[in-house]
C-alpha cells in the first residue's frame, strides 16, 4: 500500500513513544527510519529486523564514554538499538573535529547502524564532513560506508559481500570519523575480497527522495498495520470522563 | 525585494528595528487576544488570486434538484492546473456532527492536482466521502468536509425561491451557509506531503494556502448549491443572491483541542509567523508616515473594527465581556487619534496603558492594514524549514545561560506548587482526538503528550547545572552522551535560541490553562473573525466573511476586507 511519508513518520513517532522512546529520541527513530526509506535505503526493511526487539533498549544501560581526548573517542552503547544512541556519538565525533580538525568516535555494541546515515546527513548539512564504516553479519560479513561532504545535502553510501569471518566484536562496532577541514568520501574497495559491492551516490540517493517525495511510500499493510498497532500503546482508552476533556461538541 | 539577509538586519544588531520583546508578544493571554490581518493567510491566498486573476470554472456540474450529487471546478493557477471536487449527500439531522469522530457529512471535497477523469472521478468518490476512513493517493492534497447551517441554509433557500433576499440581521447572526468540520493536508491519509505541495505547486507553496483554498471553494459552492436548489424549486419566482450579501457570508469552523498540539510541535514555525508580524508593526513605527490620509483611513479603520466586533455574536460570558471592552477601547482610541495622535509610538504606548489585550492586538491589526507597501512583502516569508538542530560545540555554561535568558519564564514557574502539573494532554483511542485530564487519572499521565516545554526545561536546568557542577569543561555533545534523555529539549532550547520570539512563554500543564488562546493565535493567522468560544476547549467562527467571491476575479479589488461590516439590505426581505 502507498502511505505519505508524513503518515509514516506519525507512525513511526507513535510507535517508539509506546515502546517507551523518550522525548526526542522517539523523534529521531522515526525520522531516521523515514530518511532511509525516502532515500531508497530500505529504511522499513531494516525496521522490520529490529521490531520484535523494539522494547528491549528500555532495560538497557545507557552508552557510556569507555575512553575519550581531545580528537577521539570510545563509546559503548551496550547493545542498543542505533535508532536511540548513535545521533549522541555523531554529534560527539562534530565536536571533537571542531576543535582538533579531525576526531574519530568508534561505538562498540550498537545494532541497526544503518540508521546512522540520518545522523550523517544532518551533520554536512551543518557545514562538516564525516564518514562512517561498519561490518554485519554473523555467517557471511557485509561491509558498510557512508560519507557526506561539509555543506552536501546528501550522502553517498556503499556496501558489498566480504570473505572476512565474522568477528563478535567487529559485528556490533562502527567507526565515525569527522572532520571540519577534510572533506571525507568513503566507497569500498574493489578487492578480490568483495563481492556484489554496490554503491550509491550523492546523486543517486536525491532522485530517490524525489520520487518519494511525488509518490509516496511503498508499505506492506502487515508491516503498516503492526507499526500502528504498538502506536496504539500511547492512546487513553475512551470513556465518559475523557469525553469531558475533548474540545467540540 | 525583501530577502532573507534584508529581514535578518532588520531583526537584529544594530540596525535592528524595534521589536517588540518576545516575553511580551509570547504571553499566551496576548497570543489568544490575536486578531485576523493583511498577513493572515485568508488574506494573503485571496490576494494571490485575485491579482493572478485565477481561471476557475465548474466543468462537472450534476447536482440533483436537491443540490446533491458531484461538481468538478478546474482552477488554473499560473504555474498549474488544479481540480477541486465536492460530493454532496444528503444527511439525516441525526447524524450531523461537527465533532472529528463523525462519520458522515453534507458535503466531502477534495483538492487534486490535475484535471480528473471519469476513473479518477470514480475512485475519488469511493473515497473521499468517507473520510478518515477512505484513502486517497499523492494526487490529492487537501481533503475536507463541511455540513450546513441548520439555522439560515433552508431559510436562504426558501427566500431565494421566492424571489426574496435573505435578511443582512440574519445573515450576521449565523455568518454562513456552512461550516468546516475538519480541513486536513499535509499527507494526511495518503495525500501529498507538505513537502511536495511547497516543491512542486508554487501556487500553494504558503502554509495553509491549499487548504484555506477549500474552505474559500466551499463558500463560492455554497452559493452555487443554494441558488441551484432553490432556482429548482420555483423556477418561476427564483432570484439570484445580491453580491453584497454573498460577500457577507463565510465559512463557519469549529476548531478544538487538535490545533492546539500543533503549536507546541513547530515552534519555529510560529515563532516564525509571529516574527513577520511583529517586523510588519515595527516598520510601521520606524518607517510609517502619518498625514492627514493616513489619519483618516486609522478613523475609518476604527469605526469598523468597533462595528465588527459590535455585530460579533457569542453567548461566552468572558468573550462577550472582551468584546464589549475592546468597544470601549475602540472609542477610546478614536477620540486619542482625534486629539493626540502624532506618533505610532505614541499610540501603541497609549493602547499599552489604557487597553485591554485584544484592543492592543486590534490596534497592531489596523496599523499593517493601512501600509501595503510595508506588510506584504512579508507574506512570502512565513514558511521555513523547521530543524531542530542540535549544537554539539555549545559549552555548557553558554547553555546554561540561554535558558536563563531565553526560558526565564519556565524557570520562575513553580512546577511543585498545587495545580502547577495539574493537566496533561493525551490522545484518546477515539480517532487519536487530543483531549485534556487530570493528571490524577494514572493512564492519562503516564500516556500524555510532551505539551509541558516549561517544565521540560525546569527539569533540564536542573541536571545541567548539576552536571555542570562536576563537569565545567564540558561542551553539549557530551552533555548528551551522559544524559540522553536531555536531547530533545537541549536541541529545542538551542534552536529556538536562533529564533527572535522563540517558545510560547506559558505553563499549559497547569490546572487553569486555557487552550483556547493556542487556538485563537493559530486562527488569527489563518484569518477567522467572529471568534465565539463555546467552552475552554473549543471555538466556532467565521472565514472568509467579506472576501471577493468567484465572481469577482478579474474586476477591480481593493483587498479591502478586513473586519468586514453588514451592507445595506437593498432587496425585499420580507
Amino acid at each position: 500500500m502507498n502511505i505519505s511519508m508524513n503518515e509514516l513518520k506519525a507512525a513511526l513517532r507513535r510507535c517508539f513513544e509506546a515502546s517507551h522512546y523518550f522525548v526526542g529520541n522517539y523523534e529521531d527513530a522515526a525520522n531516521m527510519i523515514l530518511w532511509l526509506e525516502k532515500h531508497g535505503l530500505k529504511g522499513l526493511a531494516e525496521l522490520e529486523r529490529l521490531l520484535p526487539y523494539i522494547t528491549d533498549d528500555t532495560d538497557k544501560l545507557l552508552s557510556s564514554v569507555l575512553y575519550e581526548d581531545s580528537s577521539s573517542a570510545i563509546i559503548d552503547s551496550h547493545g542498543r538499538s542505533a535508532l536511540n544512541c548513535i545521533a549522541a556519538s555523531v554529534d560527539l565525533a562534530h565536536a571533537k573535529a571542531l576543535i582538533s580538525g579531525i576526531a574519530t568516535v568508534t561505538v562498540h555494541h550498537c545494532h541497526n547502524r544503518m540508521f546512522i546515515l540520518k545522523a550523517l546527513t544532518d551533520r554536512g548539512r551543518c557545514g562538516i564532513s564525516i564518514a562512517a564504516y561498519w561490518q554485519n553479519g554473523s555467517h557471511t560479513v557485509t561491509e558498510h560506508a557512508a560519507a557526506i561532504r561539509a555543506g552536501a545535502r546528501y550522502p553517498s553510501y556503499s556496501e558489498a559481500l566480504t570473505n572476512l569471518s565474522a568477528s563478535t566484536d567487529l559485528k556490533q562496532t562502527l567507526t565515525i570519523i569527522c572532520s571540519s577541514r577534510v572533506d571525507l568520501t568513503a566507497s569500498l574497495q574493489l578487492s578480490k575480497g568483495n563481492r556484489n559491492a554496490s554503491h550509491m551516490s550523492a546523486e543517486e540517493v536525491a532522485e530517490n527522495k524525489a520520487n518519494s517525495v511525488e509518490h509516496g511510500i511503498e508499505i506492506e499493510p502487515e508491516l503498516w498495520q503492526r507499526i500502528n498497532q504498538i502506536g496504539t500503546g500511547i492512546l487513553v482508552e475512551n470513556n465518559d470522563q475523557s469525553r469531558q476533556g475533548a474540545g467540540g461538541r | 525585494m525583501t530577502t532573507a539577509a534584508t529581514i535578518q538586519n532588520s531583526m537584529r544588531g544594530n540596525n535592528a528595528l524595534p521589536l517588540r520583546p518576545a516575553n511580551q508578544v509570547m504571553n499566551l493571554e496576548r497570543l489568544g487576544s490575536f486578531h485576523q490581518s493583511r498577513l493572515s493567510f485568508m488574506r494573503t491566498l485571496v490576494r494571490r488570486i485575485m491579482r493572478e486573476r485565477w481561471q476557475i470554472e465548474p466543468t462537472r456540474f450534476d447536482l440533483d434538484d436537491d443540490g446533491y450529487g458531484t461538481v468538478v471546478y478546474e482552477v488554473q493557477a499560473p504555474n498549474g492546473l488544479f481540480s477541486f471536487v465536492l460530493f454532496s449527500h444528503y444527511l439525516a439531522l441525526e447524524n450531523r456532527n461537527d465533532r472529528v469522530i463523525a462519520t458522515q457529512w453534507d458535503l466531502t471535497m477534495a483538492l487534486v492536482e490535475g484535471p480528473v477523469d471519469q476513473l479518477y472521478l470514480e475512485r475519488l468518490k469511493q473515497n473521499v466521502p468517507l473520510q478518515e476512513a477512505g484513502r486517497v493517493d499523492p494526487r490529492v492534497f487537501v481533503l475536507s468536509r463541511a455540513n450546513r447551517s441548520a439555522r439560515i441554509f433552508d431559510y436562504v433557500v426558501d427566500q431565494l425561491a421566492r424571489g426574496a433576499q435573505p435578511d443582512v440581521e440574519q445573515i450576521s447572526k449565523v455568518g454562513y451557509l456552512y461550516r468546516t468540520t475538519a480541513v486536513y493536508g499535509s499527507g494526511k491519509l495518503g495525500m501529498a506531503d507538505w513537502e511536495k505541495v511547497s516543491t512542486k505547486h508554487k501556487d500553494f507553496s504558503r502554509p495553509f494556502a491549499s487548504e484555506m483554498f477549500v474552505c474559500w471553494m466551499l463558500r463560492n459552492f455554497s452559493f452555487l448549491q443554494a441558488e441551484h436548489i432553490a432556482r429548482h424549486k420555483s423556477p418561476d419566482t427564483f432570484q439570484a443572491m445580491q453580491p453584497e450579501l454573498k460577500r457577507h457570508f463565510g465559512i463557519g469552523n469549529s476548531t478544538g483541542l487538535g490545533m492546539a498540539p500543533f503549536l507546541v510541535n513547530h515552534p519555529m514555525l510560529i515563532s516564525n509567523w509571529i516574527e513577520m508580524r511583529e517586523l510588519a508593526l515595527a516598520r510601521i513605527r520606524v518607517l510609517g508616515g502619518i498625514n492627514g490620509r493616513v489619519k483618516e483611513t486609522l478613523t475609518t479603520l476604527i469605526d469598523r473594527c468597533a462595528q465588527h466586533t459590535r455585530d460579533t455574536a457569542t453567548d461566552d460570558e468572558s468573550q462577550t465581556e472582551k468584546n464589549l471592552q475592546v468597544v470601549v477601547d475602540l472609542n477610546a482610541m478614536q477620540t486619542y487619534v482625534a486629539t493626540s495622535f502624532d506618533t505610532w509610538d505614541g499610540l501603541i504606548a497609549w493602547s499599552e496603558q489604557h487597553c485591554s489585550l485584544q484592543g492592543q492586538e486590534m490596534l497592531v491589526s489596523i496599523m499593517l492594514e493601512i501600509y501595503p507597501e510595508l506588510v506584504d512583502d512579508l507574506e512570502d516569508l512565513h514558511s521555513v524549514d523547521e530543524i531542530l538542530d542540535l549544537d554539539p560545540i555549545m559549552p555548557l555554561e553558554q547553555l546554561k545561560e540561554v535558558i536563563e535568558t531565553r526560558y526565564n519564564w519556565a524557570l520562575a514557574t513553580d512546577f511543585s506548587a498545587d495545580g502547577a502539573r495539574e493537566t496533561c494532554w493525551y490522545r484518546s483511542e477515539e480517532k487519536m482526538e487530543p483531549r485534556l485530564g487530570n493528571s490524577a487519572d494514572e493512564e492519562a499521565k503516564h500516556k500524555q503528550m510532551a505539551m509541558g516545554v516549561g517544565y521540560a526545561v525546569s527539569k533540564c536546568y536542573d541536571q545541567l547545572c548539576a552536571y555542570l557542577t562536576l563537569n565545567p569543561d564540558h561542551n553539549t555533545a557530551r552533555f548528551m552522551v551522559a544524559r540522553p534523555k536531555m536531547r530533545g529539549i537541549v536541541r529545542r532550547i538551542q534552536s529556538m535560541n536562533r529564533c527572535i520570539y522563540g517558545d510560547i512563554q506559558a505553563n499549559l500543564l497547569d490546572r487553569n490553562v486555557l487552550p483556547i488562546h493556542l487556538l485563537r493565535c493559530k486562527l488569527a493567522f489563518f484569518g477567522v473573525g467572529k471568534f465565539d468560544p463555546r467552552s475552554r476547549l473549543w471555538v466556532r467562527n467565521t472565514m472568509f466573511q467579506g472576501a471577493p467571491l468567484l465572481a469577482d476575479i478579474g474586476k477591480a479589488f481593493e483587498d479591502d476586507w478586513f473586519m468586514p461590516v453588514a451592507p445595506e439590505q437593498s432587496g425585499n426581505c420580507s
